[in-house]
């Protein structure tokens, strides 16, 4: 089944590297989500979505997190031909980042001057980790 | 060589301090500057201006997140 870009779905489905495990719990999810918290104390609140973009784990409101994440990487990826792999917008209060890989996506709202490189790739190790079927960290 | 007048002294330095904090809040506006930034696969990377119209969009939608996500509660 083909999903058309402008829909959360087909937002998140594009995902150009890797394979998914199809056995990521919710549980594993947000175990990898409270261990990017741990490692990154500039961390305010995130999320991480699975490649139909339902929200496998969030720090509040999961409807809203799948509905804003979707909004903003569905205005990311009419920016270009191809589909965004990393998002970072700072504003005054405060920095967005978004990231797919391996077929999921994660991301993070921080306070400002966060350090990026050192987030990205957190986020990006603690999604290789759940795609493979880990909870997220592989790395400790 | 007659030493400099006192009061010529205590003005550089003052004049010192200005530049010093002046330079400083430009070093300062220009790094919170906002800013929206893409990233495809192979490290391009595209800056889009707040003032245009995806930029705009990026922010809102940005500005949403940061809405939900809240603020940081301290340990």
């Amino acid at each position: 089944m083909r999903h058309g870009p402008g829909t959360p779905a087909g937002i998140l489905a594009e995902m150009a590297d890797g394979e998914t495990s199809d056995t990521i719990t919710g549980e594993s999810a947000s175990t990898a989500l409270a261990y990017l918290r741990e490692m990154s104390p500039d961390l305010r609140g995130g999320a991480i979505l699975d490649r139909n973009g339902d929200v496998l784990a969030a720090s509040s409101h999961p409807d809203r997190w799948r509905e804003d994440a979707s909004a903003l990487l569905g205005v990311a990826d009419r920016a270009g031909a191809e589909a965004v792999e990393q998002v970072h917008v700072a504003t005054e209060q405060g920095e967005v980042f978004a990231l797919r890989h391996a077929g999921l996506a994660a991301v993070a709202v921080t306070d400002r001057f966060a350090l990026a490189s050192l987030l990205l790739f957190d986020m990006r190790s603690v999604l290789r980790d759940l795609a493979a079927g880990g909870d997220g960290r592989a790395g400790r | 060589m007659t030493p400099p007048k006192p009061h010529r002294v205590l003005l550089d330095r003052v004049s010192g301090y200005a530049d010093e904090a002046a330079a400083y809040m430009r070093r300062r506006r220009v790094a919170r500057r906002p800013f929206a930034r893409l990233y495809y696969e192979g490290g391009r990377a595209d800056d889009h201006a707040a003032d245009s119209v995806l930029g705009g969009e990026l922010f809102v939608a940005a500005g949403r997140l940061i809405e939900v996500a809240g603020k940081r509660t301290k340990p």
